[in-house]
């Protein structure tokens, strides 16, 4: 069947946000390697030629090419289908369960620029490249956005410690957005209890990076799975806020901790689940295949104005999960509309 | 008449000074027949007491009008005459006698106004009797000697201070130190007495003459607080010139021949080819001048090292000794090998910012014979930082073979006889903190060195005939 090309794309409209270089066109690009790297049967495929390519060129860049992807200038929009393993229906009086239809899940993911979040003011440092400059805030791309925030049911919200240490400026990449789609929903009826209905996936970016892993290992929010076979350490959803708690307090502008206020008054506190993740993982051994605590970097740094690189495999950690929970709990909510 | 009071005066007034701290001040006001003298004494900063006084008669006090006229406007005219500066002063009153009926009225004021001050009575005048006291103050600092010391395996001069009287030593106090003076320059041989507290010295007297070289026992007596007199020496005349310009004229070796020694060329040999072979030619340049000047048989040893490789399908080039303990000619030679191979690109991608600092300090660690008491010389030359034994947050991948700059560095510190010096591409302020360790010596900039001046300071080379400000230790006895 072909997909109805105007509305009714089938799925759930999930949309990215952060500011610029938060990861998000990166885990966008790892969700397919985080997805083969699951020993269950969750797979991803596009849901049209052109996320199917996109998926397939990230991806080579990303594990091949060992490149990161450049800053976005446009607002891309992907259609995939996520397809899990089936419900298991138990059979009557232990008889052979029988496997029901597989679990689909469709997405929407909208991928834009960083700068688009922003206040409409150029950050400073930024490159005041063509995208930096028709940033502000009559951009037809920040209406585009708005318009699929609206119609959207799920976010993805990346929050990169590494950038709120030296910049601070995850909150403002927020508050704008937030403000303006709080209105409009409140224009649609939409804002009835004084909370959005969207579900929200707070991720904390670049877990991998020693400054980040050492605030929870200090905070002693560590655990490795225990059928993990490289050992990597985790942060489990529960001490994921916990996490960015902590990493607030380190924050340039003294802003984050305003993230979480605002989180809370805007959503529903059983539609907000943090996750630590990181699009490239740590670097693990060839030969070992362990996680090593005294060499766990996997990012190189670039030559001179070359970007950075990343060094061996990704392991990707928690790239799947946000995408799995809002899929599942809008799915329980709306179920999605078949695709075949 | 004899003075019963004397002493206990004296006392009184020993005692006051003796605590008084480094900020506070002591003020003594005598009334006596004729009219006030008000002393005021601190410390200054080597600790010394130092005075002065102020006198005014009775009749400079009530001026025209006489005693009786206006009581409150001479009442203030004592009080400023006494020159107490609050708060920090400690006042002692001393009425002499006879005072009289003005003595004692003004002697009343001054009590009020003071009321913690102590009152003494005295038969003569105490002028005398303070400055007696001040010169027999004894001292709130140690006093030390500014010598030279040579580092009996390199000659290396190190500077430092030899004490010559305690806290709480008093004038007339000696102590005899043996010294050689060398050739002292223009001002001759300066003896510097510096006075200690906290980590810092603090310059109290210099005195210096031209003194023949040669062996001396010289006395050094304390004649009053601040002032030390030095016999057994040509006599000395005060030395104008402050402590910058003594140290200015200070060599880092003592003159005279160099012996043999073993110099370990390390060369960076990664990054772009033109800094590349700038290093080359600066190790080239270095092995000549030293193979052409050092008195004793040069041996050289040429290293070389490059970036580690942080991908399993590239190798890397590991460090390496082109030559050990070779004449200058072989490590000539191999340093022709290295020029012409070019900078070392194998490995790619290696990390941009770093080098196998700690891979090259193992391997002379390990090389080094530690039982030769050859002096040895290593020479860096190149500008990446070390790799961490560890992740850390440098963002610098850790070592492959997990080794850690700063044991190999601490070992070649600690070796007796070992001196480090470096050439490196990076700005003092920009370079990794090792560059500071392996150029503790001599660390000079790729773009500008003197390689005389380097290979002289590395005890290479000669160093152009110097001359000794201060006395060498002797410590031959
Ligand atoms: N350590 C670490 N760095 C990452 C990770 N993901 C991304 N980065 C770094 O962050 C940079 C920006 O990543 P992008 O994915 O382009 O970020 P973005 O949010 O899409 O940026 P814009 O498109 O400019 O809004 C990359 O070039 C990497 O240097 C990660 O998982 N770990
Ligand atoms: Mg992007």
């Amino acid at each position: 069947m072909q997909p109805e090309p105007a509305r009714g794309r089938p799925g759930h409209n999930i949309s990215m946000w952060g500011a610029p270089g938060s990861g998000k066109t990166t885990l966008l690009a790892a969700l397919f390697i985080a997805l083969a790297r699951r020993n269950d049967d969750w797979k991803i495929i596009g849901s049209d030629p052109a996320s199917s390519d996109y998926l397939i060129e990230k991806t080579n860049a990303l594990s091949r090419g060992k490149v990161f992807p450049e800053a976005s200038m446009t607002l891309e929009r992907y259609h995939w289908t996520l397809i899990g393993p089936a419900p298991r229906r138990s059979g009557f009086w232990g008889r052979k369960a029988k496997p029901g239809p597989p679990t689909r899940i469709g997405i929407s993911m909208i991928d834009a620029p960083g700068g688009l979040f922003g206040t409409g003011r150029r950050p400073a440092g930024a490159p005041s490249g063509v995208a930096a400059a028709a940033d502000g805030a009559g951009d037809p791309r920040r209406q585009e956005l708005l318009d699929n925030l609206e119609q959207s049911r799920g976010i993805v919200f990346l929050f990169d410690p590494i950038r709120e240490f030296t910049l601070g400026d995850a909150f403002d990449h927020m508050h704008a957005p937030l403000t303006r789609l709080a209105e409009r929903m409140l224009a649609a009826g939409e804002f009835l209890d004084g909370k959005l209905p969207h579900h929200i996936a707070v991720c904390v970016t670049k877990f991998d990076d020693p400054r980040v892993l050492e605030t929870a290992e200090k905070r002693r929010l560590l655990t490795t799975d225990i059928d993990d076979p490289h050992g990597v350490p985790r942060v489990t959803s529960e001490d994921a806020k916990e996490l960015f708690r902590e990493l607030c307090q380190v924050s340039a502008s003294g802003n984050a901790d305003m993230v979480l206020n605002a989180l809370d008054q805007f959503f529903h506190a059983d539609r907000i689940r943090f996750f630590a993740t990181s699009s490239i993982g740590f670097y693990i051994d060839r030969r070992t295949k362990m996680f090593d605590w005294d060499d766990f970097q996997n990012m190189l740094p670039g030559e001179a104005d070359e970007d950075s690189r990343i060094r061996g495999q990704l392991h990707p950690i928690n790239v799947v999960e946000p995408m799995l929970w809002l899929g599942q709990r809008l799915a329980a909510i709306r179920p999605a509309t078949e695709v075949s | 008449m004899p003075e019963p009071d004397g002493d206990l005066n004296r006392k009184a007034v020993a005692q006051a000074l003796a605590s008084l701290g480094d900020t506070g001040h002591l003020s003594l006001v005598e009334v006596a027949a004729d009219g006030v003298t008000a002393f005021r004494i601190h410390r200054d900063a080597n600790g010394c007491p130092r005075g002065r006084s102020w006198s005014a008669t009775w009749t400079d006090l009530a001026g025209e009008r006489g005693w009786d006229a206006d009581p409150d406007g001479i009442r203030e005219a004592v009080l400023r005459a006494a020159r107490v500066s609050p708060p920090t002063a400690e006042v002692i009153l001393a009425a002499a006698s006879p005072g009289g009926p003005r003595a004692e009225q003004a002697l009343d004021w001054l009590r009020a106004a003071h009321p913690g001050a102590q009152v003494l009575r005295a038969g003569a005048p105490i002028a005398a009797l303070v400055r007696e006291v001040m010169v027999d103050d004894p001292l709130t600092r140690s006093y030390e000697l500014v010598v030279m010391l040579a580092d009996p395996g390199t000659d290396r001069l190190r500077l430092t201070s030899r004490r010559l009287f305690p806290i709480g030593a008093r004038p007339g106090a000696r102590t005899r130190v043996a010294v050689r003076c060398e050739p002292g320059g223009a001002y001759g041989t300066a003896f510097a007495v510096v006075t200690w507290q906290g980590p810092e010295p603090r310059l109290l007297s210099v005195q210096s003459a031209p003194i023949p070289p040669g062996r001396y026992e010289v006395t050094a007596e304390l004649v009053r607080p601040g002032r030390v007199r030095f016999t057994g020496l040509p006599e000395l005349s005060p030395d104008p010139r402050d402590w910058d310009r003594l140290v200015a004229a200070l060599p880092d070796r003592l003159p005279g021949g160099t012996g043999p020694a073993h110099l370990v060329c390390a060369v960076e040999v990664c990054g772009t080819d033109d800094l590349v072979a700038e290093r080359l030619s600066r190790a080239r340049q270095v092995i000549n001048r030293s193979a052409g000047e050092l008195g004793g048989p040069l041996r050289v040893s040429l290293v070389a090292y490059a970036a580690h490789s942080y991908d399993g399908s590239a190798r890397e080039f590991p460090v390496r000794a082109m030559t050990w303990q070779a004449d200058a000619g072989e490590a000539l030679d191999a340093l022709g090998e290295l020029e012409e191979q070019g900078a070392i690109a194998r490995g790619y991608p290696y990390h941009p910012h770093a080098a196998q600092l700690e891979d090259m300090l193992a391997l002379v660690v390990r090389r080094l014979d530690w039982d030769d008491p050859t002096p040895v010389v290593l020479l860096t030359v190149g500008g990446r930082s070390p790799h961490p034994p560890r992740t850390d947050l440098s963002g610098v991948l850790p070592c492959p073979h997990r080794h850690d700059w700063r044991r190999p560095l601490a070992a070649l510190e600690q070796r007796p006889g070992t001196v480090l010096g470096a050439i490196c591409d990076q700005a003092g302020d920009r370079a990794h903190p090792a560059w500071h360790r392996l150029g503790a010596a001599a660390l000079a900039h790729l773009e500008a060195v003197d390689v005389h001046g380097l290979a002289a300071d590395l005890g290479l080379v000669a160093p152009s005939p110097g001359h000794l400000p201060f006395p060498l230790l002797d410590e031959t006895e």
